[in-house]
Protein backbone atom coordinates (compact mmCIF):
# COMPACT_ATOMS: atom_id res chain seq x y z
CA UNK A 1 0.00 0.00 0.00
CA UNK A 2 1.31 3.17 -0.87
CA UNK A 3 -1.40 5.31 1.08
CA UNK A 4 1.70 7.55 2.41
CA UNK A 5 3.69 8.21 -0.72
CA UNK A 6 4.02 11.66 -0.67
CA UNK A 7 5.62 11.80 -3.54
CA UNK A 8 3.13 9.80 -5.64
CA UNK A 9 0.43 11.99 -4.10
CA UNK A 10 1.90 15.05 -5.83
CA UNK A 11 2.63 13.58 -9.44
CA UNK A 12 -0.52 11.60 -9.53
CA UNK A 13 -3.16 12.83 -7.44
CA UNK A 14 -6.01 11.32 -9.40
CA UNK A 15 -5.11 8.17 -9.81
CA UNK A 16 -4.28 8.02 -6.05
CA UNK A 17 -7.46 9.49 -5.14
CA UNK A 18 -9.77 7.34 -6.78
CA UNK A 19 -7.36 4.66 -5.22
CA UNK A 20 -7.71 5.19 -1.74
CA UNK A 21 -11.03 6.69 -1.36
CA UNK A 22 -13.18 4.32 -3.82
CA UNK A 23 -16.78 4.91 -2.40
CA UNK A 24 -19.32 1.64 -2.81
CA UNK A 25 -22.80 2.50 -3.47
CA UNK A 26 -25.49 0.12 -1.55
CA UNK A 27 -27.34 -1.41 -4.47
CA UNK A 28 -28.36 -5.11 -3.46
CA UNK A 29 -28.94 -7.64 -6.32
CA UNK A 30 -29.23 -11.28 -5.23
CA UNK A 31 -28.11 -13.23 -2.34
CA UNK A 32 -24.40 -11.68 -2.49
CA UNK A 33 -25.02 -8.20 -0.52
CA UNK A 34 -25.67 -10.43 2.88
CA UNK A 35 -21.90 -10.91 2.53
CA UNK A 36 -21.38 -6.59 2.03
CA UNK A 37 -22.61 -6.10 6.04
CA UNK A 38 -19.55 -7.26 7.85
CA UNK A 39 -17.23 -6.34 5.15
CA UNK A 40 -18.21 -2.76 5.90
CA UNK A 41 -18.72 -3.30 9.87
CA UNK A 42 -16.62 -3.97 13.17
CA UNK A 43 -15.75 -7.26 11.97
CA UNK A 44 -13.77 -6.85 8.33
CA UNK A 45 -13.74 -2.90 8.15
CA UNK A 46 -13.74 -1.75 4.94
CA UNK A 47 -13.18 1.66 5.93
CA UNK A 48 -9.64 1.15 6.53
CA UNK A 49 -8.84 0.98 3.07
CA UNK A 50 -10.81 3.47 2.26
CA UNK A 51 -13.73 2.28 1.10
CA UNK A 52 -17.16 3.40 2.58
CA UNK A 53 -20.90 3.04 1.59
CA UNK A 54 -22.64 5.39 0.16
CA UNK A 55 -26.53 5.76 -0.58
CA UNK A 56 -26.07 7.55 -3.94
CA UNK A 57 -24.75 6.75 -7.01
CA UNK A 58 -23.55 10.58 -7.28
CA UNK A 59 -21.13 10.02 -4.87
CA UNK A 60 -20.32 6.72 -5.89
CA UNK A 61 -17.12 5.36 -7.43
CA UNK A 62 -17.47 1.34 -7.23
CA UNK A 63 -19.73 -0.55 -8.13
CA UNK A 64 -19.97 -4.29 -6.71
CA UNK A 65 -22.36 -6.38 -8.49
CA UNK A 66 -23.65 -8.66 -5.79
CA UNK A 67 -25.29 -11.91 -7.41
CA UNK A 68 -27.92 -13.00 -10.09
CA UNK A 69 -28.89 -10.40 -12.04
CA UNK A 70 -32.67 -10.36 -12.91
CA UNK A 71 -33.83 -8.33 -15.84
CA UNK A 72 -35.65 -5.40 -13.70
CA UNK A 73 -32.25 -5.16 -11.82
CA UNK A 74 -30.52 -4.69 -14.79
CA UNK A 75 -32.43 -2.09 -15.90
CA UNK A 76 -31.56 -0.76 -11.94
CA UNK A 77 -28.18 -1.13 -12.65
CA UNK A 78 -27.86 0.10 -16.39
CA UNK A 79 -29.21 3.41 -15.09
CA UNK A 80 -27.52 3.42 -11.53
CA UNK A 81 -23.72 3.18 -13.25
CA UNK A 82 -24.91 5.95 -15.93
CA UNK A 83 -25.66 8.05 -13.12
CA UNK A 84 -22.11 7.43 -11.47
CA UNK A 85 -19.68 10.29 -11.99
CA UNK A 86 -16.32 9.55 -13.71
CA UNK A 87 -14.10 7.69 -13.11
CA UNK A 88 -16.25 4.75 -11.40
CA UNK A 89 -15.27 0.95 -11.27
CA UNK A 90 -17.29 -2.03 -11.60
CA UNK A 91 -16.66 -5.58 -9.44
CA UNK A 92 -18.76 -7.93 -10.63
CA UNK A 93 -18.73 -10.64 -7.35
CA UNK A 94 -20.13 -14.03 -6.85
CA UNK A 95 -20.51 -16.37 -10.27
CA UNK A 96 -24.15 -15.36 -11.04
CA UNK A 97 -22.89 -11.99 -12.99
CA UNK A 98 -20.13 -14.19 -14.51
CA UNK A 99 -21.75 -16.50 -16.65
CA UNK A 100 -25.05 -16.99 -14.91
CA UNK A 101 -24.00 -19.75 -12.01
CA UNK A 102 -26.86 -21.35 -11.02
CA UNK A 103 -29.63 -19.66 -12.51
CA UNK A 104 -27.48 -20.59 -15.97
CA UNK A 105 -30.90 -21.55 -17.76
CA UNK A 106 -33.18 -19.43 -15.63
CA UNK A 107 -35.49 -17.61 -18.34
CA UNK A 108 -35.67 -13.92 -16.19
CA UNK A 109 -31.66 -13.37 -15.20
CA UNK A 110 -28.65 -12.60 -17.45
CA UNK A 111 -25.95 -14.95 -18.13
CA UNK A 112 -23.07 -12.65 -18.64
CA UNK A 113 -23.20 -8.93 -17.08
CA UNK A 114 -20.18 -7.85 -19.26
CA UNK A 115 -22.05 -7.40 -21.97
CA UNK A 116 -24.37 -5.06 -20.53
CA UNK A 117 -21.83 -2.62 -18.94
CA UNK A 118 -18.21 -2.92 -18.91
CA UNK A 119 -16.76 -4.73 -15.76
CA UNK A 120 -13.58 -4.40 -14.49
CA UNK A 121 -12.71 -7.14 -11.93
CA UNK A 122 -14.35 -10.82 -11.25
CA UNK A 123 -14.92 -11.98 -8.04
CA UNK A 124 -15.31 -15.79 -8.41
CA UNK A 125 -17.25 -18.13 -5.62
CA UNK A 126 -20.46 -18.94 -4.79
CA UNK A 127 -20.67 -17.30 -2.05
CA UNK A 128 -16.86 -15.47 -1.91
CA UNK A 129 -16.27 -14.79 1.66
CA UNK A 130 -15.80 -10.95 2.79
CA UNK A 131 -12.08 -10.96 2.20
CA UNK A 132 -12.59 -11.61 -1.26
CA UNK A 133 -13.70 -8.13 -1.33
CA UNK A 134 -10.55 -7.22 -0.08
CA UNK A 135 -8.40 -9.53 -2.12
CA UNK A 136 -10.62 -7.32 -4.94
CA UNK A 137 -9.95 -4.00 -3.99
CA UNK A 138 -6.41 -4.22 -3.62
CA UNK A 139 -5.92 -5.86 -7.43
CA UNK A 140 -8.18 -2.83 -8.47
CA UNK A 141 -5.62 -0.74 -7.06
CA UNK A 142 -3.40 -2.57 -9.10
CA UNK A 143 -5.49 -2.05 -11.85
CA UNK A 144 -5.83 1.25 -11.34
CA UNK A 145 -1.59 1.96 -11.03
CA UNK A 146 -1.33 0.41 -14.34
CA UNK A 147 -4.66 2.58 -16.09
CA UNK A 148 -5.83 -0.95 -16.52
CA UNK A 149 -9.51 -0.49 -14.66
CA UNK A 150 -10.76 1.60 -17.90
CA UNK A 151 -14.11 0.02 -18.13
CA UNK A 152 -16.02 3.57 -17.97
CA UNK A 153 -13.24 4.63 -21.02
CA UNK A 154 -14.73 1.62 -23.02
CA UNK A 155 -18.22 2.37 -22.29
CA UNK A 156 -18.10 5.54 -24.24
CA UNK A 157 -15.83 3.95 -26.79
CA UNK A 158 -17.67 0.91 -27.58
CA UNK A 159 -21.81 1.83 -26.52
CA UNK A 160 -23.46 0.69 -29.69
CA UNK A 161 -22.15 -3.06 -28.85
CA UNK A 162 -23.30 -2.23 -25.00
CA UNK A 163 -26.67 -0.56 -25.99
CA UNK A 164 -27.97 -2.74 -28.50
CA UNK A 165 -27.19 -5.63 -25.69
CA UNK A 166 -29.18 -3.99 -23.70
CA UNK A 167 -31.95 -3.47 -25.99
CA UNK A 168 -31.91 -6.68 -26.69
CA UNK A 169 -32.49 -7.82 -23.34
CA UNK A 170 -34.78 -5.36 -21.89
CA UNK A 171 -36.77 -3.98 -25.44
CA UNK A 172 -37.08 -0.27 -25.43
CA UNK A 173 -34.95 1.55 -22.51
CA UNK A 174 -37.18 3.07 -20.75
CA UNK A 175 -35.37 6.28 -19.01
CA UNK A 176 -32.90 8.81 -21.03
CA UNK A 177 -29.59 6.74 -22.06
CA UNK A 178 -26.32 8.62 -21.60
CA UNK A 179 -25.15 8.71 -25.16
CA UNK A 180 -26.54 8.85 -28.25
CA UNK A 181 -26.73 5.26 -29.89
CA UNK A 182 -24.71 4.26 -32.64
CA UNK A 183 -22.53 7.39 -32.84
CA UNK A 184 -18.86 7.59 -31.40
CA UNK A 185 -18.48 9.39 -28.03
CA UNK A 186 -15.87 10.97 -26.41
CA UNK B 1 -2.45 41.89 12.26
CA UNK B 2 -5.48 42.77 10.72
CA UNK B 3 -5.11 41.80 7.31
CA UNK B 4 -3.16 38.91 8.41
CA UNK B 5 -6.19 37.32 10.35
CA UNK B 6 -8.44 37.73 7.13
CA UNK B 7 -6.65 34.61 6.22
CA UNK B 8 -5.40 33.10 9.00
CA UNK B 9 -9.30 32.92 10.57
CA UNK B 10 -10.72 30.89 7.54
CA UNK B 11 -7.18 28.75 7.05
CA UNK B 12 -8.01 27.82 10.79
CA UNK B 13 -10.80 27.27 10.23
CA UNK B 14 -10.31 24.35 7.32
CA UNK B 15 -7.55 22.80 8.61
CA UNK B 16 -8.70 22.70 11.97
CA UNK B 17 -12.23 21.42 10.63
CA UNK B 18 -11.18 18.75 8.04
CA UNK B 19 -8.62 17.35 11.55
CA UNK B 20 -11.58 17.07 13.04
CA UNK B 21 -13.71 15.07 10.02
CA UNK B 22 -10.63 13.06 9.78
CA UNK B 23 -10.61 12.83 13.95
CA UNK B 24 -14.14 12.26 14.29
CA UNK B 25 -13.64 8.84 11.63
CA UNK B 26 -10.37 7.38 13.79
CA UNK B 27 -12.80 8.19 17.14
CA UNK B 28 -16.01 6.41 16.17
CA UNK B 29 -14.05 3.45 14.74
CA UNK B 30 -11.51 2.92 17.66
CA UNK B 31 -15.40 2.93 19.78
CA UNK B 32 -16.53 0.29 17.34
CA UNK B 33 -13.69 -1.72 18.16
CA UNK B 34 -12.47 -1.04 13.96
CA UNK B 35 -9.06 -0.27 13.10
CA UNK B 36 -10.67 3.05 11.27
CA UNK B 37 -9.50 4.99 8.28
CA UNK B 38 -6.24 7.13 8.76
CA UNK B 39 -6.02 11.02 10.12
CA UNK B 40 -5.91 11.72 6.19
CA UNK B 41 -8.81 10.17 4.87
CA UNK B 42 -10.75 13.68 4.61
CA UNK B 43 -8.39 14.80 2.62
CA UNK B 44 -8.39 12.00 0.57
CA UNK B 45 -11.67 12.06 -0.08
CA UNK B 46 -11.81 15.97 -0.54
CA UNK B 47 -8.90 15.38 -3.09
CA UNK B 48 -10.56 12.71 -5.10
CA UNK B 49 -13.82 14.78 -5.06
CA UNK B 50 -12.65 17.61 -6.70
CA UNK B 51 -10.59 15.34 -9.55
CA UNK B 52 -14.42 13.59 -9.87
CA UNK B 53 -16.12 14.63 -12.68
CA UNK B 54 -19.61 16.12 -10.84
CA UNK B 55 -22.98 16.81 -12.49
CA UNK B 56 -24.85 20.74 -12.12
CA UNK B 57 -28.39 21.17 -11.47
CA UNK B 58 -28.20 24.52 -12.47
CA UNK B 59 -27.22 28.07 -11.38
CA UNK B 60 -28.89 28.00 -8.34
CA UNK B 61 -27.14 25.16 -6.84
CA UNK B 62 -24.13 26.50 -7.52
CA UNK B 63 -24.86 29.80 -5.82
CA UNK B 64 -26.42 28.51 -3.05
CA UNK B 65 -23.01 25.86 -1.96
CA UNK B 66 -21.05 29.31 -2.45
CA UNK B 67 -23.63 31.08 -0.20
CA UNK B 68 -23.60 29.04 2.51
CA UNK B 69 -19.67 28.50 2.19
CA UNK B 70 -19.64 32.45 2.19
CA UNK B 71 -21.97 32.74 4.84
CA UNK B 72 -19.99 30.29 7.29
CA UNK B 73 -16.54 32.34 6.34
CA UNK B 74 -18.01 35.57 7.31
CA UNK B 75 -19.21 33.76 10.29
CA UNK B 76 -15.81 32.65 11.02
CA UNK B 77 -14.55 36.35 11.03
CA UNK B 78 -16.47 37.26 14.07
CA UNK B 79 -15.29 34.52 16.39
CA UNK B 80 -12.13 35.08 18.25
CA UNK B 81 -10.25 32.14 17.62
CA UNK B 82 -7.71 33.19 20.67
CA UNK B 83 -6.52 36.55 19.84
CA UNK B 84 -7.60 36.08 16.34
CA UNK B 85 -10.21 38.25 15.61
CA UNK B 86 -10.76 39.71 12.25
CA UNK B 87 -13.93 41.51 13.12
CA UNK B 88 -14.08 43.15 16.46
CA UNK B 89 -17.14 44.69 16.33
CA UNK B 90 -19.34 45.97 19.04
CA UNK B 91 -22.61 43.78 18.74
CA UNK B 92 -20.23 40.68 17.32
CA UNK B 93 -22.54 37.88 19.69
CA UNK B 94 -25.78 39.48 17.26
CA UNK B 95 -24.37 39.62 14.23
CA UNK B 96 -23.11 35.61 14.78
CA UNK B 97 -26.91 34.80 15.86
CA UNK B 98 -27.91 35.97 11.98
CA UNK B 99 -24.84 34.66 9.46
CA UNK B 100 -25.28 32.03 11.30
CA UNK B 101 -28.70 30.91 9.58
CA UNK B 102 -27.03 31.89 6.20
CA UNK B 103 -25.03 28.61 5.30
CA UNK B 104 -28.17 26.14 6.03
CA UNK B 105 -30.04 28.54 3.70
CA UNK B 106 -27.34 28.59 1.26
CA UNK B 107 -27.72 24.45 1.44
CA UNK B 108 -31.30 24.33 1.40
CA UNK B 109 -31.60 26.73 -1.68
CA UNK B 110 -29.02 24.67 -3.44
CA UNK B 111 -30.61 21.08 -2.45
CA UNK B 112 -33.62 22.31 -3.41
CA UNK B 113 -32.57 22.82 -6.97
CA UNK B 114 -31.90 19.30 -7.25
CA UNK B 115 -35.28 18.31 -7.72
CA UNK B 116 -34.90 14.74 -5.52
CA UNK B 117 -37.66 14.14 -3.29
CA UNK B 118 -34.72 12.71 -0.70
CA UNK B 119 -33.41 16.60 -0.82
CA UNK B 120 -36.57 17.78 -0.20
CA UNK B 121 -37.46 15.48 3.11
CA UNK B 122 -33.80 16.66 3.84
CA UNK B 123 -34.34 20.47 3.96
CA UNK B 124 -37.70 20.30 5.62
CA UNK B 125 -35.43 18.54 8.33
CA UNK B 126 -33.00 20.41 8.57
CA UNK B 127 -35.16 23.77 8.82
CA UNK B 128 -37.21 21.76 11.53
CA UNK B 129 -34.16 20.63 13.54
CA UNK B 130 -32.56 24.38 13.10
CA UNK B 131 -36.00 25.66 14.19
CA UNK B 132 -35.96 23.78 17.53
CA UNK B 133 -32.68 23.87 18.41
CA UNK B 134 -32.61 27.95 17.67
CA UNK B 135 -35.11 28.45 20.88
CA UNK B 136 -32.94 27.10 23.44
CA UNK B 137 -29.84 28.70 21.85
CA UNK B 138 -31.56 32.35 21.44
CA UNK B 139 -32.41 32.40 25.41
CA UNK B 140 -28.70 30.51 26.16
CA UNK B 141 -27.39 33.79 24.04
CA UNK B 142 -29.93 36.30 26.32
CA UNK B 143 -28.77 34.31 29.75
CA UNK B 144 -25.25 35.43 28.63
CA UNK B 145 -26.24 38.83 27.12
CA UNK B 146 -27.35 39.55 30.73
CA UNK B 147 -25.47 38.09 32.77
CA UNK B 148 -22.03 40.17 31.46
CA UNK B 149 -24.01 43.18 30.17
CA UNK B 150 -22.68 42.77 26.80
CA UNK B 151 -23.27 41.53 23.12
CA UNK B 152 -19.67 41.32 22.31
CA UNK B 153 -17.82 38.52 21.78
CA UNK B 154 -14.45 39.84 22.64
CA UNK B 155 -15.39 41.68 25.52
CA UNK B 156 -17.72 38.55 26.54
CA UNK B 157 -14.89 36.54 26.81
CA UNK B 158 -12.29 39.33 28.07
CA UNK B 159 -14.74 38.99 30.93
CA UNK B 160 -15.29 35.66 31.61
CA UNK B 161 -11.10 35.60 31.87
CA UNK B 162 -11.35 38.27 34.44
CA UNK B 163 -13.59 36.48 36.65
CA UNK B 164 -15.13 33.34 36.21
CA UNK B 165 -15.80 30.84 32.99
CA UNK B 166 -19.84 31.06 31.86
CA UNK B 167 -20.20 27.60 32.56
CA UNK B 168 -19.44 28.42 36.35
CA UNK B 169 -21.30 31.57 36.50
CA UNK B 170 -24.17 30.41 34.04
CA UNK B 171 -24.19 26.14 34.50
CA UNK B 172 -27.49 25.81 33.67
CA UNK B 173 -26.89 27.92 30.42
CA UNK B 174 -23.91 25.59 29.89
CA UNK B 175 -25.36 22.31 30.23
CA UNK B 176 -28.77 23.26 27.65
CA UNK B 177 -25.45 24.65 24.83
CA UNK B 178 -24.21 21.20 25.52
CA UNK B 179 -27.32 19.30 24.88
CA UNK B 180 -28.06 21.30 21.93
CA UNK B 181 -24.33 20.59 20.74
CA UNK B 182 -25.24 17.42 18.62
CA UNK B 183 -28.12 19.09 16.79
CA UNK B 184 -26.22 22.06 16.07
CA UNK B 185 -23.11 19.99 15.02
CA UNK B 186 -25.62 17.79 13.30
CA UNK B 187 -24.11 14.46 14.71
CA UNK B 188 -25.76 11.25 15.44
CA UNK B 189 -28.56 11.30 17.79
CA UNK B 190 -29.40 14.53 15.53
CA UNK B 191 -28.24 13.39 12.04
CA UNK B 192 -31.74 13.27 10.99
CA UNK B 193 -31.00 15.41 7.66
CA UNK B 194 -28.71 13.77 6.15
CA UNK B 195 -30.10 10.14 7.48
CA UNK B 196 -28.04 8.04 4.83
CA UNK B 197 -30.51 4.42 5.40
CA UNK B 198 -33.87 6.71 5.76
CA UNK B 199 -33.29 9.38 2.80
CA UNK B 200 -30.76 8.36 1.17
CA UNK B 201 -28.46 10.89 2.69
CA UNK B 202 -30.91 13.43 2.15
CA UNK B 203 -29.57 17.29 1.79
CA UNK B 204 -26.72 15.89 -0.31
CA UNK B 205 -28.05 13.07 -2.56
CA UNK B 206 -27.34 15.37 -5.59
CA UNK B 207 -23.95 16.65 -5.12
CA UNK B 208 -21.14 15.15 -6.28
CA UNK B 209 -17.57 15.55 -7.23
CA UNK B 210 -16.48 19.14 -6.52
CA UNK B 211 -19.84 19.82 -5.20
CA UNK B 212 -19.73 17.41 -2.46
CA UNK B 213 -16.41 18.37 -1.41
CA UNK B 214 -16.97 21.89 -1.14
CA UNK B 215 -20.01 20.84 0.71
CA UNK B 216 -17.77 18.62 2.85
CA UNK B 217 -15.59 22.02 3.64
CA UNK B 218 -18.28 23.95 4.50
CA UNK B 219 -19.43 21.44 6.85
CA UNK B 220 -16.00 21.24 8.43
CA UNK B 221 -16.27 25.06 8.61
CA UNK B 222 -19.97 24.60 10.40
CA UNK B 223 -18.28 22.43 12.94
CA UNK B 224 -15.69 24.39 13.42
CA UNK B 225 -18.36 27.66 13.81
CA UNK B 226 -20.43 25.90 16.52
CA UNK B 227 -17.71 24.10 18.54
CA UNK B 228 -15.68 27.66 18.78
CA UNK B 229 -18.97 29.53 19.78
CA UNK B 230 -19.09 27.18 22.92
CA UNK B 231 -15.27 27.79 23.95
CA UNK B 232 -16.40 31.41 23.68
CA UNK B 233 -19.04 31.62 25.45
CA UNK B 234 -18.68 29.10 28.05
CA UNK B 235 -14.99 28.10 28.18
CA UNK B 236 -13.76 31.49 28.87
CA UNK B 237 -11.88 31.85 25.02
CA UNK B 238 -8.41 31.63 25.61
CA UNK B 239 -5.28 34.08 25.01
CA UNK B 240 -3.93 32.33 21.90
CA UNK B 241 -4.76 30.00 19.56
CA UNK B 242 -3.36 26.64 21.08
CA UNK B 243 -5.03 27.13 24.48
CA UNK B 244 -8.48 27.92 22.23
CA UNK B 245 -7.90 24.57 20.15
CA UNK B 246 -7.23 22.70 23.12
CA UNK B 247 -10.70 23.40 24.49
CA UNK B 248 -12.24 22.82 21.40
CA UNK B 249 -10.15 19.19 20.88
CA UNK B 250 -11.81 18.69 24.25
CA UNK B 251 -15.55 19.69 23.60
CA UNK B 252 -15.12 17.66 19.77
CA UNK B 253 -14.45 14.54 21.43
CA UNK B 254 -17.22 14.41 24.03
CA UNK B 255 -19.23 15.13 20.82
CA UNK B 256 -17.82 12.10 19.50
CA UNK B 257 -18.51 9.94 22.06
CA UNK B 258 -21.93 11.23 21.78
CA UNK B 259 -21.77 10.52 18.17
CA UNK B 260 -20.62 6.86 18.38
CA UNK B 261 -23.34 5.48 20.82
CA UNK B 262 -26.16 6.75 20.58
CA UNK B 263 -28.87 5.32 18.14
CA UNK B 264 -30.66 8.19 15.66
CA UNK B 265 -33.86 10.29 16.93
CA UNK B 266 -36.69 10.44 14.59
CA UNK B 267 -37.79 14.19 13.44
CA UNK B 268 -40.67 14.65 15.91
CA UNK B 269 -38.27 13.05 18.93
CA UNK B 270 -35.85 15.45 17.75
CA UNK B 271 -38.00 18.65 18.00
CA UNK B 272 -39.96 17.75 21.41
CA UNK B 273 -36.48 17.01 23.01
CA UNK B 274 -35.11 20.54 21.84
CA UNK B 275 -38.41 22.35 23.15
CA UNK B 276 -38.55 20.30 26.27
CA UNK B 277 -35.32 19.93 28.32
CA UNK B 278 -32.54 22.08 26.84
CA UNK B 279 -35.34 24.69 26.46
CA UNK B 280 -36.50 24.28 30.17
CA UNK B 281 -32.94 24.24 31.72
CA UNK B 282 -31.99 27.36 29.36
CA UNK B 283 -35.54 29.18 31.01
CA UNK B 284 -34.56 28.33 34.17
CA UNK B 285 -30.61 29.34 33.86
CA UNK B 286 -32.38 32.76 32.32
CA UNK B 287 -34.72 33.58 35.38
CA UNK B 288 -32.06 32.54 37.53
CA UNK B 289 -29.30 35.42 35.87
CA UNK B 290 -32.42 37.59 36.16
CA UNK B 291 -33.05 37.10 39.63
CA UNK B 292 -29.44 37.16 40.92
CA UNK B 293 -27.51 39.53 38.35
Amino acid sequence: MDRNVLTKWLKQPQKMGNKYSLWAIYFCTGCGIIEVPPVITSRWDAERFGVIPVATPRQANLFLITGYVSLKTLKAIIRTYELMPEPKYTVGFGSCPINGGMYWDSYNTIKHLDKYIPIDGWIAGCMPRPEAIFIAVTHLWTLIDKDMANGYKKYREKYPYYRTNQERALGKLAWPPQFEKGEENE
Amino acid sequence: MSIAAYILSPLIGLVVGIFFMGLFRVMTARIHWRYGPPLTQPVIDIIKLFLQKSVSHGVVFELGLLLSLAGSVVTLFFVPIGNICPLNVAGGLLVVLYLMLIAPMGIALSGGSGANPNISIGVSRKMLLALSYEVPFLLIVLTLMFHYRTISLVNLVQLQRASSWGIIALPLAGISYFLILPAMLGIRPFEIAEAAQEIASGLKVEYSGKFLALYYIEHAFRRFIVIALFVNLFLGGAGEPFTFLLKMLIVFILGVFINAVFPRLRIEQAIRFNWTWPTIIALAGLVIAYIWG
